[in-house]
């Protein structure tokens, strides 16, 4: 009896040890993020990404860049504490629970599901909680309107600039008639911009031809399929998981000669046609003031209104302009023109 | 301290809404020996089921009767696949698993995340509403508690009707359910009808809790259901006064005290999935070791 309570002392001892011993290996890098919390008396802003992709890892990047506009640098006069979620909303969770329970100062967060998950853990404490690159915060019910946000969220929105990427690709293709799109059907904001080019696309005169997908193993059949229903073209969302998986698209797409317009400005260098996209950076920038000054409590959570980054900038890649045969129009002439791979 | 007590509250809560789904794979793995991966299905599934049906308008604690039985479904088609249709356990999981994606997007009319903030859950209206009223965020630890005892005592007293030791019969010595004349692969679809029914009510009742639903959040469900049986079951199962279905509880308290300790401590999450893996690697040795242990002792003690 003596030699099994050992045994399971002793397993309760590896187990939670090696716990300890892993988060202490890891946590050493991380700063001073320990169990105690707030040490001090600067605030702490907790920061949790959705995942890893680059329009968010931008939002991230110009969310420090808006911070430090306003005066605020991690470990001098705030301390930061970010958590990637890896796209897990049970993961999100803990995450956003655990921050609520040392009483940050404010829970930022990147893509919807994140803030989804600072909010519910926030509004009973009444944490601050600022979001970036949520397409309709509204519909999510993070706040009550984009005028005014009646809850602790607050934050910034980006809707794609849908009607102008629209209006390039009638510009740029005069004779095409169908628009091919790929989209995962679990990515709410692939969701609602499917809904949205839907309504705009009649103007344009052309056919929306949508071609839902659910993994990364489906995005390749996916292309198939669209281009097999004889698409003019395929025009991508800010779809994280199409986004990822964008050599298989363009490869079936290239092989039938059809154009891929892209969201955002990285896609076109990697070999799309032409985006009209937002600028992450600067979306996280804004968020960035939005927060700082809501630390400097020049404004108020519930009275804040959302920023919306609807006016997206022109990118063309002049390589596969050239490789497709098709002309770049004058009204575009003053696009940024790319070429494939010079970001790199 | 404070907030040593807030995250206690935080594992307490989480260990006892992820304790129900803990309970039904402990019926399906630990009763059955069925590793059911329709689990990964189910408790979105649950979770969605009772976003929308809240945003109907229908009363929360209806809705989880609800999504026990939808769940419940679920098993029966794992069950059915499995028992009549011959289709390997492992296999037949997973085809439930993925099926049920696209009956989660329906149910929630196509959105992936669906959330009820400030709408009538259990926890806001009636029993959940006074005990937040008088405890805050312990209010939730003690509601959430009440759905898991509640649970707890309704599995323990089923599986010790005769209907419920025909169920432990199926798993551990079918032969003799059928000597007693009973068809012991029924017995197994209701095992699996159970223990989804209760995983789905887990999901629902997370959903209720934190205000919003999302249909890929059933991933990675089943390592931690798993972990936390076979981690309850190796750390306190020799316990002779602590009944199995209590040890799948207090595994999953164990293993979500090690995440919590582990991103208290600023690892970076993406350690969290190897160190998910170890903790249910060292479950699953010590958990062995245990038992040849206790078959070395009744061999001792028969010669």
């Amino acid at each position: 009896m003596k030699k099994k309570m050992n045994y399971k002392t002793m397993a309760l001892t590896t187990v939670l040890g090696a716990a300890i011993l892993l988060s202490t290996a890891c946590g050493s890098t991380s700063g001073s993020k320990g169990s105690t919390g707030k040490s001090s008396d600067i605030p702490t802003i907790g920061v949790i990404q959705y995942t890893t992709v680059p329009s968010l890892d931008n939002c991230y990047k110009g969310f420090i860049e808006g911070l430090e506009s306003e005066g605020y640098k991690d470990g001098k006069n705030i301390k930061i504490d970010f958590q990637n979620s890896n796209a897990e909303t049970a993961t999100a969770d803990t995450e956003a629970q655990t921050m609520a329970q040392k009483k940050y100062d404010m829970v930022a967060a990147i893509a919807t599901p994140a803030a989804m998950s600072a909010y519910a853990a926030c509004k009973a404490d009444k944490i601050p909680v600022v979001f970036t690159a949520v397409s309709d915060p509204v519909s999510a019910k993070l706040v009550t309107s984009l005028d005014k946000s009646g809850t602790v969220c607050a934050g910034s929105s980006d809707k794609l600039p849908l009607e102008a990427q629209v209006e390039m690709i009638r510009r740029m293709l005069p004779d095409a008639k169908k628009i091919g799109i790929l989209y995962t059907t679990s990515e709410p904001n692939s969701v609602t911009d499917l809904e949205l080019i839907k309504k705009i696309a009649p103007k344009y005169d052309f056919k929306i031809v949508a071609q839902g997908v659910t993994n990364a193993s489906e995005v390749v059949s996916g292309a198939e399929s669209l281009v097999q229903k004889g698409v003019d073209c395929i025009n991508n969302f800010t779809d994280n998981n199409v986004v990822n998986n964008l050599p298989s698209v363009l490869q079936s797409a290239t092989k039938a000669k059809i154009p891929v317009f892209g969201s955002e400005e990285g896609q076109v260098y990697d070999g799309c046609l032409a985006s009209v996209s937002i600028d992450y950076v600067a979306l996280g920038k804004e968020t960035g003031k939005i927060a700082g000054e809501i630390l400097k409590g020049k404004i108020k959570p519930e009275e804040s209104k959302i920023y919306v980054a609807k006016d997206g900038t022109p990118f063309i890649n002049t390589d596969v302009a050239k490789e497709l045969g098709i002309s770049i129009p004058d009204e575009y002439k003053d696009a940024t023109m790319v070429t494939t791979g010079s970001n790199k | 301290m404070d907030i040593f007590l807030n995250l206690l509250s935080v594992i307490l809560r989480e260990g006892f809404i992820y304790g129900i789904m803990a309970i039904g794979v402990y019926i399906t793995y630990k009763v059955l020996d069925f590793p059911d991966l329709s689990v990964d299905g189910t408790f979105p599934l649950g979770g969605c089921a009772s976003a929308a049906l809240i945003t109907l308008g229908v009363n929360p604690i209806i809705a989880c009767v609800i999504c026990f039985g939808a769940g419940a479904l679920a098993g029966l088609v794992t069950g059915i696949l499995h028992v009549k249709l011959k289709i390997t356990d492992l296999l037949s999981g997973i085809l439930v698993m993925t099926a049920l994606y696209s009956v989660n997007m329906l149910v929630t009319s196509k959105k992936a995340v669906l959330s009820i903030f400030n709408m009538n859950t259990i926890f806001n209206t009636g029993l959940g509403k006074l005990l937040y009223d008088i405890f805050g965020q312990w209010g939730w630890v003690i509601m959430a508690a009440i759905v898991c005892i509640i649970v707890k005592i309704l599995v323990d007293i089923y599986l010790s009707t005769k209907s419920g030791l025909l169920l432990r019969g199926a798993g551990s010595n079918s032969l003799f359910v059928t000597s007693l004349g009973r068809d012991p692969g029924n017995m197994k679809i209701l095992g699996l009808m159970l223990g989804n029914g209760l995983t789905a009510l887990s999901g629902a009742v997370l959903t209720q809790q934190k205000e919003s639903a999302d249909v890929s959040s059933g991933t990675g469900m089943v390592v931690m259901a798993l972990a936390a049986v076979i981690l309850g079951e190796a750390l306190f199962g020799k316990v002779s006064f602590i009944r199995a279905t209590t040890t799948a509880v207090l595994g999953m308290m164990i293993y979500r005290t090690g995440l919590t300790v582990a991103m208290q401590m600023g690892l970076d999450t993406i350690y969290l999935k190897a160190l998910m893996s170890g903790l249910f690697i060292i479950a699953l040795l010590v958990g062995r070791e245990n038992k040849k242990r206790q078959n070395n002792s009744v061999l001792r003690s028969r010669l």
